[in-house]
């Protein structure tokens, strides 16, 4: 709509303003491109604002050319004036003056915001779009975007139901399963940390104490030994010194000195306490540390208990102070007197038994002489036991060696007689035997001269054979040479060359599997003896031939064409001929040289001449040599052949 | 040993190979033939064309002639210069 009316409004611009043109043109141009639908779809909402500004900020010239030129037409000129950010907008868009400006500037503005609203939902809505397909920007979305994160966190609630259908209706957190009631835990609950009280008072017993430090301390042990000693009546007496003795330290240091009174064996000391409120001295217990017996032990306990009773009490007022002191004055003379009784049993003991080891001792060495006197008696008497048995032994040992003596004796004797009877047996075997050999040896000497004779005569016969078989041999010998003959006859005399298979298998079977033979005639090209080769008349005959067209190429350079080979074969007819063993290594030289040989018969030097040409002269003269090795091939192999014939004779005898 | 002679030849195949010292001149022969031929070939090509084209002028005819006889030429150098090289015919070749 926006569009077609500008579309409408273009022509009658063009017709009214042509002066004003180009900057109208930017301006409009401008403006329209911007409200294009088209186009306004891409940028954010935000970038649509600036298009009305920048018309009014975009510097004052400009503004001040659209007023100009709308000051130039008549109805719109005002409008600027009113509104200032719209004013140039609406001079280009709409230059119609006939339409009422006022309603369509509330539409515009209307169309604006529906237009920022639908595009900046649009953004929001491709912003969460593009947040959940791109990780980055689903960060910088949920940053940034005002309430961005809860509605990218929605879709993404929905995409997991959609994905977890079996979860679909739990939320999240942990369901409250049944009614009960929930549980508020106040603030103030649970454990709180809080500085430990420096407690003085470590109260073992019940009951009210008055001063609790001073008054427990003494008792508590005093009760703990108590009971001990009650215990243990049969406990040894280091253990009860040991338990009393730290009872009494105790005492010392806690009571103060000046009010104790300390006494040799016993401490009973009346102990005025330093309670101000009463004048009430606690009475001190009693120890005996020396008391072991469990006698006075238990005495001792009742005293005590008496004590800890009356102190206990704290009306008693020192009442038994007295009558406790003197009792316990009394219970340490008692232990003295007990350890006095104890000494002197002691020392009456300790003399008995000094006595009882005098007389143990006296005892022992009468027993220990006795003893002496009673080990040499028997001493003498074992001696001569001793000696009378031994003479016993001696003498029936004496007779029993002679009477073995005896035995072996005779037995020698026995074994000598049957040893010489064996012995005259023996000599009348070998006797026997002797003459015996004797007979034999007379008729064998017959026998030998006999078997000489007949082995003479096989000697005989082998020689014979031996010279049969040499016999056997020449004639083979003279076979193969003939053979060898007729093959090289054949080869000399042909008019053509003829295959020669025949003669040389001929000579093969005459052979007879010679391995040398056999040898030489493999070394022969089958296509020798398939095709047959040229006697030497021919070969002279066609080397001639050859020798002319070799000629021809003599003087053709390498990689001749046409040309070079037609001056070759002008040239060649005017070349002075060669004749004997010229020297040099031209063409023309080399063939003198090989007819020369050839003339001679000496086919290998001529072979080796012609293999020294080179280029074309070589080409041409190929097949010749090559008929020429053949011939020198199969006339070696011939010469081997014969050879071997001639030394087979030789070998035979 | 003439009656067995007659037997024992067997039909050896020969080979159609010319002979060597025959190369030559056969190389010569076909460069004569082909001359002619293609000479003549262009030749009478030209005087078509004269006929045809040019008016009867002479140079078409020559230039036919010297077209053909060029190329006749120039397949005998060819022929001559590849047959110039040793032939490696009847060698073993060892390939590593």
């Amino acid at each position: 709509m926006l569009r077609a009316s500008i579309l409408r409004a273009r022509p009658a611009l063009r017709s009214i303003a042509p002066a004003a043109r180009p900057q109208w043109r930017v301006a409009q141009r401008f403006y329209a491109d911007e409200k294009k639908p088209g186009e306004t779809a891409i940028p954010n909402p935000a970038p649509t604002v600036p298009p009305s500004n920048p018309t009014v900020s975009d510097g004052i010239s400009k503004s001040s050319t659209v007023q100009t030129t709308s000051s130039s037409r008549t109805a719109p000129v005002e409008q600027p004036a009113t509104t200032p950010p719209t004013g140039p907008g609406s001079a280009s868009v709409a230059p119609d003056p006939v339409q009422a400006p006022k309603p369509k500037k509330k539409r515009r503005i209307r169309r604006f915001l529906f237009q920022l609203i639908l595009l900046s939902t649009l953004g929001y809505a491709g912003g969460v779009y593009y947040s959940l397909v791109s990780d980055n920007f689903h960060d910088f979305f949920t940053e940034f975007v005002p309430f961005g994160e809860d509605a990218v966190g929605y879709f993404e609630e929905r995409e997991f139901r959609k994905r977890f259908p079996g979860r679909a209706g739990q939320p999240r957190l942990h369901p409250q399963v049944s009614g009960e009631n929930k549980v508020t835990i106040p603030g103030k609950s649970g454990l709180s940390s809080r500085p430990a009280e420096a407690s003085g008072s470590d109260l073992a017993g019940k009951g009210p104490h008055v001063s609790a430090v001073k008054e427990s301390k003494p008792v508590d042990p005093q009760t703990s030994a108590a009971g001990s000693a009650s215990k243990g009546a049969q406990e040894s007496k280091k253990e009860a010194g040991h338990k009393e003795k730290p009872t009494e330290s105790s005492s010392h240091d806690l009571l103060p000195k000046g009010s104790s009174k300390a006494k040799a064996e016993s401490k009973a000391a009346t102990t005025p306490t330093a309670t101000a409120s009463t004048p009430i001295t606690q009475l001190d217990h009693l120890s005996v540390p020396s008391a072991s017996e469990p006698v006075v032990q238990d005495v001792v306990k009742i005293v005590n208990d008496i004590i800890t009773a009356i102190n206990a009490d704290e009306s008693h007022g020192n009442k038994y102070d007295s009558a406790l002191n003197k009792a316990k004055s009394e219970l340490s003379k008692v232990v003295a007197d007990i350890n006095l009784l104890k000494e002197s049993t002691q020392k009456s003991a300790e003399e008995q038994i000094k006595a009882a080891h005098s007389e143990f001792d006296s005892a022992a060495k009468e027993l220990v002489r006795r003893l002496d006197v009673q080990m040499h008696d028997q001493e003498t008497h074992w001696k001569e036991e001793y000696e009378n048995e031994r003479e016993r032994l001696s003498a029936t040992y004496k007779e029993k060696l002679q009477s073995e003596l005896d035995a072996a004796h005779n037995v020698y004797e026995q074994r000598l007689k049957n040893e010489l009877i064996e012995q005259s047996i023996a000599l009348q075997k070998a006797f026997s035997a002797s003459v015996r050999k004797q007979v034999e040896q007379e008729r064998e000497g017959r026998l030998g001269r006999l078997n000489e004779l007949s082995s003479s005569v096989a000697e005989l016969e082998k020689l014979t054979a031996e010279w049969n078989s040499v016999i056997e041999a020449n004639l083979k010998t003279q076979h193969m040479v003939v053979a060898v003959e007729s093959v090289k006859a054949a080869l000399e005399n042909q008019v053509v060359p003829k295959p020669f298979t025949g003669e040389l298998a001929a000579l093969k079977e005459i052979a007879a599997d010679d391995p040398v033979v056999s040898a030489a005639i493999a070394s022969i090209n089958p296509a020798a003896y398939q095709r047959g080769i040229p006697n030497s008349a021919q070969l002279i005959d066609r080397f001639r031939r050859v020798a002319h067209e070799v000629r021809k190429a003599a003087l053709l350079p390498e990689d001749a064409g046409v040309a070079s080979h037609i001056a070759s074969l002008a040239m060649s007819k005017v070349l002075f001929k060669k004749s004997g063993l010229a020297v040099g290594q031209d063409v023309e030289a080399i063939l003198a040289r090989t007819e020369v040989l050839l003339e001679e018969g000496d086919l290998d030097a001529a072979a080796r001449e012609i293999n020294g040409l080179q280029g074309w002269a070589k080409v041409l003269s190929k097949d010749w040599l090559s008929d020429a090795r053949r011939v020198l091939e199969v006339r070696q192999a011939l010469d081997v052949i014969g050879t071997e014939a001639r030394l087979q004779s030789l070998l035979v005898d | 040993m003439a009656d067995e002679t007659p037997k024992t030849t067997a039909p050896i195949p020969r080979t159609t190979r010319p002979l060597s010292e025959a190369l030559l001149n056969e190389k010569w022969d076909r460069c004569a033939s082909s001359f002619l031929i293609r000479s003549g070939l262009g030749l009478s090509f030209g005087v078509v064309f004269s006929v045809l084209l040019f008016k009867r002028r002479a140079w078409p005819a020559f230039v036919g002639l010297g077209f053909g006889a060029g190329r006749a030429w120039e397949e005998c150098d060819n022929s001559f210069k590849r047959a110039a090289g040793p032939s490696k015919d009847g060698l073993r070749v060892i390939r590593p």
